[in-house]
């Protein structure tokens, strides 16, 4: 048994009646990692997640937590926090109460008394002087990162965040986001986040795995994940994609470099296919990011019309009609506009599963 | 060495003790179920199957040819035993339509209870709405008090309509005096009606309070903006959420009245027989299995309606947390209005039917206890001391009854808030068939307290022979859990819905943090929930102080007497001590009650 391995999921799969929840999930969450589970809701992560926390029992497969197998332990025995989306503060306590509820059971991590601790922590979540206050008299923000203080209190092995910051407002959810990498960083604690928004899912984890239907599609890194999707439902579910399809009509190589020309229908496109090539007339799944699709491109050219613009700020999202289906593309064009646009054999990734 | 030995042999016993305590606390939740379970079955179900099961087992076969015949037979199903004869629905239908209809003792005891249910809704609901909407001194001590009829036991209640409705009663002399004549009321079905309204009509405005008291007023309000008046307002927005609260407290009414017993005996004269009634008269000719038989029958029909009610109140288990309450208005007029005038003249008409039919009856009571042959007079009080100082040992005294129904309903009520708060916990779970086991577990609201006594007796009292040896129960702590029994429902039924609106996230929270289950409980969903546990309780403890006929099948001694069964004694020799003696029932659980409900500041439950 690696020592560095926190959390290991060795085949569960939880199933409510005759729905599979979660199917067949293993993967190993290292010692200090920023791990996340990330997925349309209904996916699977929460209950993943609850698994994990001891709320609910696997159908079938083992939990282990630091190597030794906690299925049938309460979660009062595993020794994990835990911050909910709807925060789940005692509302009859205060926030110091709140804060020092998890000492009562645990000894802290080290030998301060409770008013101490509880001091500390709510210092590091940036609510110094707070203890007295009724959680009914917070905001969101405040209360989220009570949640969090008390989760922290008892020093557990692990901290378990299930989509903290769903019900705040962007702005302070990206503050919170940077705080909490902080704090998990400074005090370099396992974490285990659930979130839907796949944005949050690459900016604060080292390591991200993207569910659906209880299943998972990839584990990786944020770049990995955003670079090298390996199924369809990767390509389109983290950040804007362009995902073609098409049988290969030809295929050559080039510096130590495979190329192969796919006929997408009406087109046929070229694209770099990596160390080998695919078989001439096999399928093949390819996508290439928005801000990759570029007027001045020279290969792969496609004419399209621009159906609607977003203004994002940075950047405008441009929807564009191509034969029948809808491209997405970074450019500054009016609704109606033709536009022709193309791309780098070398930026188009394949997608490997076909699914 | 052996120093070191003993240190070793002591962290192992430690640690085992440790292990040992983790244990317990795992399985605290169910242990509590597990004894739950214990006192039911000893308590009420072995009893009451000791004998039900005489409707089932005749002559050592199980049958169910009694059954049979009391379905078929008119004198209990009335035009609706042709149905169970096979006769064609359409005609029986017809019949029952028809002037000259015969409901059959069945028949009758639903009608009466669907008519004191509708009497007891049309008197509970504007009482709610007085104490929900209106502000006025004392409207908390009100509150408080509307559970006093629930404790009264039915013999008392007797003793005051008499004194209210009888030929000389209060309200002839009250008519009397302004010139109008002397009304023969009873005995009659109306004054049953009415007493069963002062009964439940207070269980009524108790939910129904509770149920105003959260709604929304910002719901209110955006109705408001959006165009409706205030009674568009109230009918679309406050109505619906009324309704269920409504619903739930008629529905224990009719189940309450649906197996009346005293009420119809004392007030309704011989014409009147409920099916409680007659299975009473059954026991009483010893026809054993026709008697458990109808007794069966009657638990059917009001667990069927408890099931259904259950059914109905989960369904409507809304999230009200964080609601700001609507304001209370003052009594005063702030305006001459007609919008402020017209419902304040309506609550002073609902206050004189009020004072006639709450009041008035427990008025007479207290005039009773007051008034000797030549006029008012302390002299019934006097006897009760002059028991309590010179009285023999084998007699009745006052402080020793006081003294016991308070040991017995604090004892009752404090077995009783368990067993009800683990019922509530096992079911808010979600499980296929919870609801099922949520009516089994009310059935003691539900079966025949004549079937409970009889079998008390007869199970416990009498005894069962195991192996040669008789094991028999009694006493004190049997009538306490007796009580318990009759009170735990009340329990799991304020309970259970501020549970199940709960966060199951705070819970679990909680259980992250190191709190066992058991622990997380006690610390954060009981505190939670404490206005409706404290409702339970003052629920349990009226159950435990105004029950009569367990107490007098388990007592085991002359000296285990409560106030009811001193009222009862007394009033086999005059009814002035009787009196005497219910005022200070009245005194010393209005006292109490208000205590109770000062602790738990204003509840949601029932």
């Amino acid at each position: 048994m690696d020592s560095s391995i926190a959390v290991e999921l060795d085949s569960i799969s939880k199933q409510y009646s005759t729905i599979d929840a979660v199917s067949n999930v293993s993967l190993s969450v290292r010692e200090g990692e920023f791990f996340t589970f990330v997925g349309p809701s209904g996916c699977g992560k929460t209950t993943t997640l609850r698994l994990i926390g001891g709320f609910e029992a696997c159908s079938e497969g083992t939990i282990r937590l630091f190597g030794s197998d906690v299925s049938g332990m309460p979660p009062e025995q595993r020794n994990v926090g835990i911050v909910f989306q709807s925060y789940a503060l005692f509302p009859h306590m205060t926030v110091g109460e709140n804060v020092a509820y998890g000492l009562k059971y645990t000894a802290g991590p080290d030998d301060r008394t409770d008013d101490e601790r509880v001091t500390e922590l709510l210092e590091l979540v940036d609510l110094a002087g707070m203890q007295s206050r009724e959680p009914a008299s917070l905001s969101g923000g405040q209360k989220q990162r009570v949640a969090m203080a008390r989760a922290l209190a008892p020093g557990p092995d692990v901290l378990l965040l299930d989509e903290p910051m769903s019900a705040l407002d962007a702005k302070l959810r990206e503050r919170l986001r940077v705080q909490v990498q902080k704090i998990q960083d400074e005090l370099g604690i396992t974490t285990i986040y659930v979130t839907h928004d796949q944005e949050e899912a690459l900016a604060i984890s080292d390591r991200v795995a993207v569910m659906q239907d209880g299943v998972i599609e990839q584990i990786g890194s944020p770049r990995d994940i955003y670079d090298r999707p390996t199924t369809r439902f990767v390509a389109e579910f983290i950040g804007d994609n362009n995902v073609f399809e098409g049988a290969v009509t030809a295929t050559w190589s080039e510096d130590g470099t495979h190329y192969a020309d796919v006929d997408v229908g009406a087109t046929t496109l070229t694209v770099a296919v990596g160390a080998s090539a695919p078989a001439v007339g096999a399928q093949l799944l390819f996508c290439v990011r928005p801000e990759r699709l570029a007027p001045g491109e020279t290969n792969n050219r496609l004419t399209a019309t621009v159906e609607s613009t977003e203004f994002l700020g940075e950047a405008t999202r441009v929807h564009l009609g191509w034969q029948g289906t809808e491209l997405l593309a970074r450019m500054a064009n009016e609704p109606g506009d033709s536009v022709t646009v193309g791309f780098d054999p070398a930026d188009a990734h394949v997608i490997p599963d076909s699914r | 060495m052996s120093r070191d030995g003993l240190t070793i042999a002591d962290t192992d016993d430690a640690e085992r003790q440790r292990r040992i305590r983790d244990r317990i606390k795992r399985r605290a939740l169910a242990l509590f179920g597990a004894a739950t379970a214990v006192i039911l079955v000893v308590m009420f179900y072995y009893p009451v199957w000791t004998v039900l099961s005489e409707a089932i087992f005749v002559d050592g076969a199980a049958t169910v040819s009694v059954f049979v015949e009391i379905l078929q037979d008119p004198f209990y199903f009335g035009e609706v035993a042709r149905l169970f004869s096979g006769e064609s629905p359409i005609t029986v239908f017809g019949d029952l339509l028809s002037s000259d209809r015969q409901l059959g003792i069945v028949g009758f005891t639903a009608y009466q209870a669907l008519l004191s249910t509708l009497l007891s809704v049309v008197l509970g609901v504007p009482a709610a709405y007085l104490l929900a909407r209106f502000d006025f001194p004392g409207r908390r001590t009100l509150r408080s008090l509307t559970i006093l009829p629930f404790v009264l036991p039915s013999i008392m209640v007797a003793v005051g309509f008499y004194a209210t409705f009888g030929q000389t009663g209060t309200l002839n002399a009250m008519l009397g005096a302004v010139g109008l004549g002397p009304v023969d009321l009873l005995p009659s079905l109306e004054v049953v009606l009415v007493a069963h309204a002062f009964y439940n009509a207070p269980l009524v405005a108790r939910l129904t309070t509770a149920a105003w008291e959260s709604v929304d007023a910002s719901a209110i309000e955006t109705a408001r903006s959006l165009g409706a008046g205030p009674f568009q307002a109230f009918r679309d927005i406050v109505a619906p959420q009324l309704v269920p609260a409504v619903v739930m407290s008629a529905a224990l009414t009719f189940v309450f009245t649906f197996g009346t017993f005293p009420i119809v005996l004392a007030l309704g004269g011989f014409e009147l027989a409920t099916i409680e009634v007659f299975v009473f008269r059954l026991i009483q000719d010893f026809s054993y299995a026709e008697a458990a038989a109808l007794a069966l029958i009657e638990l059917a029909i009001s667990l069927a309606i408890l099931y259904l009610y259950l059914r109905y109140e989960a369904r409507q288990s809304v999230e009200n947390r964080g609601a700001r309450p609507l304001a209370r208005r003052r009594l005063r007029p702030p305006s001459l209005s007609l919008r402020e005038l017209l419902p304040r003249a309506g609550l002073a008409v609902y206050t004189v039917i009020a004072l006639l039919v709450f009041v008035l009856p427990i008025g007479s009571m207290i005039y009773e206890s007051l008034s000797g042959p030549t006029g008012l007079t302390l002299e019934h009080y006097q006897f009760l001391l002059d028991r309590q100082v010179t009285g023999a040992a084998f007699q009745v005294k006052p402080w020793p009854a006081i003294r016991n129904s308070l040991v017995i309903g604090v004892g009752s009520l404090l077995v009783a808030l368990p067993m009800g708060i683990v019922v509530a916990v096992l079911t808010t779970r979600r499980y296929r068939g919870r609801k099922l086991v949520d009516a089994v577990a009310m059935a003691p609201l539900a079966v025949s307290g004549i079937v409970v006594g009889l079998g008390l007796l007869r199970g416990l009292v009498f005894g069962v022979e195991i192996g040669g040896t008789r094991l028999a129960l009694g006493g004190l702590a049997a009538i306490v859990a007796a009580h318990a029994v009759a009170g735990y429902p009340f329990v799991v039924r304020t309970v259970a819905p501020g549970l199940s609106s709960l966060d199951a996230r705070i819970v679990e929270s909680a259980r992250s943090l190191g709190a066992s289950r058991i622990r997380a409980l006690w610390d954060i969903e009981l505190p939670l929930v404490w206005p409706g546990v404290v409702a339970g309780a003052a629920f349990a403890f009226a159950i435990s102080i105004g029950e009569f006929n367990a107490t007098v099948v388990l007592a085991s001694s002359t000296n285990q007497y409560t106030m009811p069964i001193a009222i009862e004694r007394f009033m086999g020799r005059r009814l002035g001590p009787a009196t005497a003696m219910g005022v200070v029932l009245l005194v010393v659980t209005s006292i109490s009650f208000v205590l109770i409900d000062r602790l738990g500041g204003e509840s949601r439950g029932l």
